[in-house]
């Protein structure tokens, strides 16, 4: 009953226990039957007359309209209403004095033991009770006022001593701001607010009151007789309207006797519900809350599946299109509805929830017993909704601002769904249906696999005290990755290609983040998923370049910057990063995007807690890049071959960087490794080390106290190389002994890095044991010998791209378009210059040929798909 | 040194007649205790049909124990099962050693066939009977017997799955009876078996039941190395073609993947042709010795041993001083190892021209008595050792010996650019005819390959 006052102006959704009370009270007392049928018309008409933006009347003749022409559903409903509105209506002409009045007094009553318990809560300062217990009283007033008695006398007062106290507590408050909890202080506020609005409401009956308490109280006794009369007629009216309502109201007066009816009744609710669903003018709140009420009392377990299973569904509807996502209390509701469901399900075998199932009728009661093969078999999808409820929490959270605390509470419920994605799992496991559990274990890794080790620990932690367990749970003292490897390595045997493709790049993520770079980088390179990823989804096309990024990244962090270089130059090289990433929408220079393209853009980025930070990434890429590339600028001479950048954009930055007539101190990322790259340049490597760990984005780096030490190394074995490379023309001789010093290494490290660069004939050199001094013995060469070794150089080069062209058509062939745009690609991975030899033509092991050209695709990944404005940024 | 001993990693990957050798080995050398040794050959040899080796076997480890009576019983159906299969198959054999069918046998395995049926009533089962009776006789022990029966099958039949199981058969045989030249034979005719056999390469998009003969590939491909390294380390030329087998690209990627611990052997191969590496030979030999540091330093996160990093520290770091030190370690390791023992010397000797090799291109003048002791020798001997170098390698015109200083001089003059340019530009023209072939052997259309040429060209 109180539900439709509640229809008509409340909007806040707990308080079901205060309604199954006043079920119970109906219940109790036969003659309030009376009213019932009546009174809701009659909220409906106050509201419908008291909204301001009123298209409702129109919507009604509509909607009569509409009725009159379907035939099917109308007829016997109309019936329905028609005899039970005579009916009510001869009741309530001989019993209203009594059955108003004993109500009234029952109503008082609980009105009293609200108010006691405010005074309690507020004795102990406890808002949210008071909010709660206010919540409470204001919606019984409403009632009150809907059967057209007058506002209570105790109710005025209540409110305004609740505003005193409220003062008191407010400035309390101000006070010690610390001391109150978050949802204490939340409630408190909420309560303010509400006061504030009611004691406008009743401005007239608090002035009064205040003026004269006892006067008005005796106002109210007398005017309370008088009162019953009017109400009476008032019934009257209102089943005229009645008459008139439309079809959704119709479903409301059913719901509301559905108390005590019988099971068939809850199917016919669902039917009418079911057939309103998604048309224009239903209203869906009132939906929902019919459904609820249909929850509560069904009983059967068929029974309440199918209400939970349309109750998720017009959760999943309730939200209009205009809105980004859908609100966090109705996803918290639905979420639970769907581990209500699960639940359900699980415990009981003999009910299943199928996608596909033959025909029943929705009418009628089933149970296992009566079902050929002992289970229920019911239409519906438990994944579409674990599905859903993943999509709309990932929604909430990119259009929540992420630097705001609604973000963070936001992320809190993740813990839950991630355990209703294992219940589901769960689920799953036991009734063996391989498809769905397929897509409940990639969703389950996809909330896992780019997470620190204590995050999976937290959410794993929530898993292993629910009653339904999946398979594969991390009890505290496993690793993460003994559980990412179940999960994936059941992805891996499933016959999804596109889950098998995920896992795979997850799994490899993994490895990634908890520096496994070797074991990372097999796995990349032995699933061939370089050659294939351009013709895959965008979204797992990101994926693929976050596990590239973060590849790049730990090899950083394990001390491989060669490799990391070669990784996460191909990225770099686009310009595009944040857009590649998914991280943030590329603004185009020439074109303009159409709304619709932005909105596909805006709806794959990822969420802000799964960002790779670029600034961090950048900075990883710069400082390899510098170290990999100032000895190679430093030991070419002509102008002919330093147009062979290694890294074009670390070459652009270095220039500017020349450019610049008056270089200030560092503020940048940028600016730091630039001038550390001049300062390496010119020997000076402690002044380079300093500027690099400077750097203070390293801070969000793992172990970044390893990662810079690990930087400093570099920086003196670079800084020599550079040295060398540099002032070798003008030296003679050179003592080891001085260089070990000039770059505090040991001399033994000296030797050897001279050794190296003499063997691989870049410094043309030789040691003088006994001396201990290096020898430089140089050729000048003139400009013809300089041009055919530039000519041999190029021949070769043509031939080995000629080679690799034809690698390419022969190798591979599927559907890849751009084969000669692939060859370019390949020809910078500086790995694939190595290693580029015939032999690799043939390739039949599981590893392949391709071990070079590694992310040589990259680019193209989302190249290929979006804007086809790549050739450009080349 | 039992932690470099790789006798427990190649077992899984050999036939279960194929590890008696191995054992024996072990049982020689004391890295394990005898006891555990004989222990692991009986169970290795209860399996078997071999029963009188099982037995003695037995009575070695528990010489107060009786034998178990189902030895007994087991050599009872041996032999009775043994006079069954040679009936079945005598009556086949009897037919293929006619002279006159042997003579009107020709290429067509299903001619063969039908003719054998048409004039001697022999069927395919009859056939299979010769599969039967040579895996029964390996199984007892008696090599050469299989491998003819073997063979003969082989020439018949044309199940591809049965084919192939006679072909791992015979070569067990061959390398068990130890005839090498055969078992070489054998061996690449198996590798091309198993080669031709090319799975579809496994695709993104593909289904997941594709992936399974790559797998199944990969398989053999690891068997197949394990098994190789008992022709190759036996055969006069064996330890060339191992590189040459081993460093192509497909078995390369199998070491890589399944079996890193082979790279030991592919290390001590190369060591060891170094001496002919001034001969002619394919470049892949040629240049072994910088491949496979690579891939050592690729693959180091998964296997290293004294071998591997010895050629590291050698080539990656060139620390002449670890390097020794890995030398001697690696001296012990391969003294050990079944297959490397013979080569001990062989190898030291060539290491230690390496390491000489390499400090000679790097230094300009060198302290003999130091480079004798990098070396492991004496003073002495290490002055004969340089001389001999000297004498054998192509720096003999540029290094002499400065007695009264104990030094060696040695002035490289530069590589005349000339030459630079010809070694670069060397080989070219052979690539781009083999580039050719390649183009028209593949079956698409000429106006295609036109189409991707310019594109190539731009990309300069």
């Amino acid at each position: 009953m109180s539900r439709f006052f509640r229809a008509a102006g409340d909007s806040d959704s707990d308080s079901s226990s205060s309604e199954e009370e006043e079920l119970m009270s109906s219940d109790d007392e036969a003659p309030k039957q009376a009213a019932p049928a009546a009174k809701p018309a009659m909220s409906r008409f106050l509201k419908s007359a008291g909204d301001s933006d009123s298209d409702e009347s129109s919507d009604e003749e509509e909607s009569e309209m509409s009725s009159d022409e379907e035939e099917q559903p109308k007829p016997k409903p109309k019936l329905g209403r028609f005899v039970h509105g005579a009916s009510s209506e001869d009741e309530s002409d001989e019993d209203v004095k009594r059955v108003v009045k004993s109500a009234r007094d029952k109503r008082l009553d609980e009105m009293e033991a609200t108010g006691k318990s405010m005074d309690n809560a507020l004795k102990i300062n406890d808002w949210v009770a008071i909010s709660t217990e206010f919540d409470k009283l204001a919606r019984m007033v409403q009632r009150q006022q809907n059967v057209s008695e007058p506002v209570p006398p105790f109710y005025i007062r209540t409110l305004v001593n609740l505003e005193n106290s409220l003062n008191v507590a407010v400035a309390k408050d101000k006070e010690s701001k610390k001391k109150m909890n978050a949802s204490n202080a939340r409630a408190l506020t909420a309560v303010k607010q509400k006061v504030k609005k009611l004691l406008k409401e009743f401005e007239k009956e608090v002035k009064r009151f205040q003026e004269d308490p006892e006067a008005f109280e005796r106002e109210y006794q007398t005017t309370v007789q008088p009162e019953v009369a009017p109400a009476a007629t008032k019934v009257k009216k209102a089943k005229k309207a009645e008459e008139d309502e439309d079809e959704d109201f119709m479903t409301v007066g059913k719901g509301g006797k559905a108390v005590h009816y019988t099971p068939e009744s809850i199917f016919k609710h669902l039917q009418v519900v079911q057939e309103a669903r998604g048309k224009k003018n239903t209203d869906r709140t009132e939906q929902i809350r019919i459904l609820e009420k249909l929850l509560e009392v069904s009983v059967t377990s068929y029974q309440r599946i199918r209400v939970l299973l349309a109750l998720i569904a017009s959760r999943f509807d309730y939200n209009s299109s205009v809105a980004t996502h859908m609100s966090a209390e109705l996803w918290t509701s639905a979420q639970k509805e769907v581990d209500q469901l699960i639940s359900i399900v699980a415990t009981d075998s003999g009910y299943s929830i199928q996608e596909i199932t033959e025909d029943y009728d929705d009418l009628a009661e089933r149970a296992p017993a009566t079902e050929s093969d002992g289970v229920v078999r019911i239409r519906g999808s438990v994944i579409s909704f674990v599905d859903r409820l993943d999509d709309e929490f990932t929604k909430s959270l990119q259009n929540i601002d992420p630097h705001g605390t609604e973000y963070v509470d936001r992320l809190k419920d993740e813990k839950e769904l991630y355990s209703t994605i294992c219940r589901a799992q769960a689920l799953y496991e036991k009734t063996k249906q391989e498809d769905p559990l397929a897509r409940v274990i990639m969703r389950r890794l996809e909330h896992i696999y780019s997470k620190p080790d204590p995050v999976v620990l937290a959410l794993e932690a929530t898993v292993a005290t629910s009653d339904l367990k999946p398979s594969a749970i991390l009890s505290a003292d496993d690793k993460t990755s003994s559980l990412i490897h179940s999960l994936c390595v059941h992805l891996y045997k499933s016959g999804n290609s596109l889950l098998r493709t995920r896992a795979m790049l997850s799994h490899i993520y993994h490895f990634a983040l908890h520096n496994d770079f070797h074991t990372a980088r097999d796995m990349l390179l032995m699933s061939h998923l370089q050659d294939s990823i351009g013709n895959a989804d965008v979204a797992t096309q990101i994926l693929y370049n976050r596990t590239v990024v973060q590849l790049g990244l730990s090899a950083f962090r394990c001390g491989l910057i060669k490799e990391s270089q070669a990784t996460l130059h191909e990225i770099f090289a686009t310009q595009r990063v944040k857009e590649l990433l998914a991280q943030g929408v590329h603004q185009q220079r020439y074109q303009v995007l159409s709304p619709e393209q932005e909105k596909v853009e805006r709806q794959r980025q990822l969420p802000f807690h799964m960002h790779i930070n670029t600034e961090l990434l950048e900075a990883a890429f710069l400082v390899s890049t510098m170290l990999v590339e100032i000895p190679v600028l430093a030991s070419i001479e002509s102008e002919e071959q330093k147009r062979k950048a290694i890294s074009k954009p670390f070459r652009r930055l270095l220039d500017f960087a020349d450019r610049q007539v008056f270089t200030g101190p560092p503020e940048s990322t940028r600016d730091h490794i630039m001038q550390a790259s001049k300062a390496l340049q010119d020997g000076e490597w402690e002044k380079c080390r300093d500027l690099i760990q400077s750097i203070k984005i390293w801070s969000l780096m793992p172990e970044c106290a390893a990662v810079k030490e690990m930087l400093a190394k570099r920086i003196q074995e670079e800084g020599l190389r550079t040295y060398l490379f540099t002032y070798a023309p003008h030296y003679r001789t050179l003592s080891l002994t001085l260089l070990a010093k000039t770059f505090s290494l040991p001399l033994r490290a000296v030797t050897s890095l001279v050794s190296k660069m003499i063997w691989s004939e870049e410094l043309q050199a030789a040691l003088d044991q006994s001396a201990g001094v290096v020898v430089f013995n140089r050729v000048e060469l003139t400009r013809t010998q300089q041009l055919a070794q530039t000519l041999a150089d190029k021949v070769n080069a043509l031939v080995e791209q000629n080679e690799k062209a034809l690698d390419q058509k022969l190798g591979v062939s599927s559907g890849w378009g751009e084969r000669a745009d692939g060859g370019k690609g390949d020809k910078r991975g500086e790995q694939t210059q190595e290693r580029s030899r015939r032999g690799d033509r043939s390739r039949g092991g599981a590893r392949g040929g391709a071990r070079g050209g590694r992310g040589a695709r990259f680019a193209q990944g989302l190249g290929s798909q979006m804007a086809g404005n790549t050739q450009r940024n080349r | 040194m039992a932690e470099y001993d790789l006798t427990k990693t190649i077992i899984p990957h050999c036939d279960r007649h194929l590890v008696f050798p191995l054992l024996a080995h072990l049982a020689e050398s004391d890295l394990f205790p005898v006891e555990q040794v004989q222990t692991a050959q009986y169970e290795l040899a209860k399996e078997t049909n071999m029963v009188d080796y099982a037995v003695s076997l037995f009575e070695q480890t528990h010489p107060d124990e009786h034998v178990p009576p189902e030895f007994a019983d087991k050599r009872e159906k041996a032999v009775s099962t043994n006079e069954q299969l040679q009936q079945e198959a005598q009556a086949v054999l009897d037919v293929i050693e006619n002279p006159e069918v042997a003579q009107s046998l020709r290429q067509d395995k299903n001619q063969n066939l039908q003719f054998l049926r048409d004039h001697y009533n022999v069927t395919l089962e009859h056939i299979t009977a010769l599969y039967n009776f040579g895996k029964f006789q390996y199984s007892y022990g008696n090599y050469s017997g299989a491998a003819d029966y073997l063979y003969h099958f082989r020439v018949l039949s044309t199940d591809p799955d049965l084919t192939i199981s006679s072909h791992w058969g015979k070569l067990a045989c061959d390398i068990l009876t130890g005839k090498w030249d055969v078992a070489l034979e054998e061996l690449n005719s198996l590798r091309e078996a198993i080669d031709s056999r090319a799975p579809s390469h496994p695709q993104f998009a593909a289904p997941s039941s594709t992936a399974d003969p790559a797998l199944a590939q990969l398989h053999s491909r690891t068997w197949l190395l394990h098994w190789s390294l008992f022709v190759y380390f036996n055969h006069p030329q064996g330890r060339t073609l191992l590189l040459e087998t081993f460093l192509s690209p497909t078995y390369l990627n199998t070491i890589q993947t399944s079996s890193p611990w082979i790279l030991r052997y592919l290390a001590t191969a190369a060591v060891l042709s170094r001496k002919s590496a001034s001969g002619a030979l394919s470049s892949r030999v040629r240049h072994s010795i910088r491949e496979i540091v690579k891939v050592i330093q690729m693959e180091e996160y998964q296997y290293q041993d004294p071998v591997t990093q010895f050629l590291k520290e050698l080539y990656v770091d060139f620390d002449f001083e670890a390097a020794q030190k890995e030398l001697s370690k690696a001296e012990v390791v391969v003294s050990n190892d079944f297959f490397l023992g013979d080569f001990r010397d062989d190898f030291m000797d060539n290491a230690r021209y390496l390491i000489s090799e390499a400090y000679c291109r790097i230094h300009q003048r060198i302290d003999i008595g130091d480079l004798s002791e990098r070396l492991n020798l004496s003073r002495d001997e290490g002055e004969k050792w340089i001389v001999n170098l000297i004498r054998e390698t192509r720096m003999g015109a540029d290094a002499k010996i400065d007695l009264e200083k104990n030094v060696i001089e040695i002035h490289r003059p530069p590589l005349p650019i000339y030459q630079s340019v010809i070694e670069k530009t060397r080989g070219l023209a052979f690539r781009t005819q083999a580039l050719g072939a390649a183009m028209s052997r593949t079956q698409q259309p000429p106006g295609v390959q036109d189409a991707a040429q310019p594109a190539v060209v731009e990309a300069q």
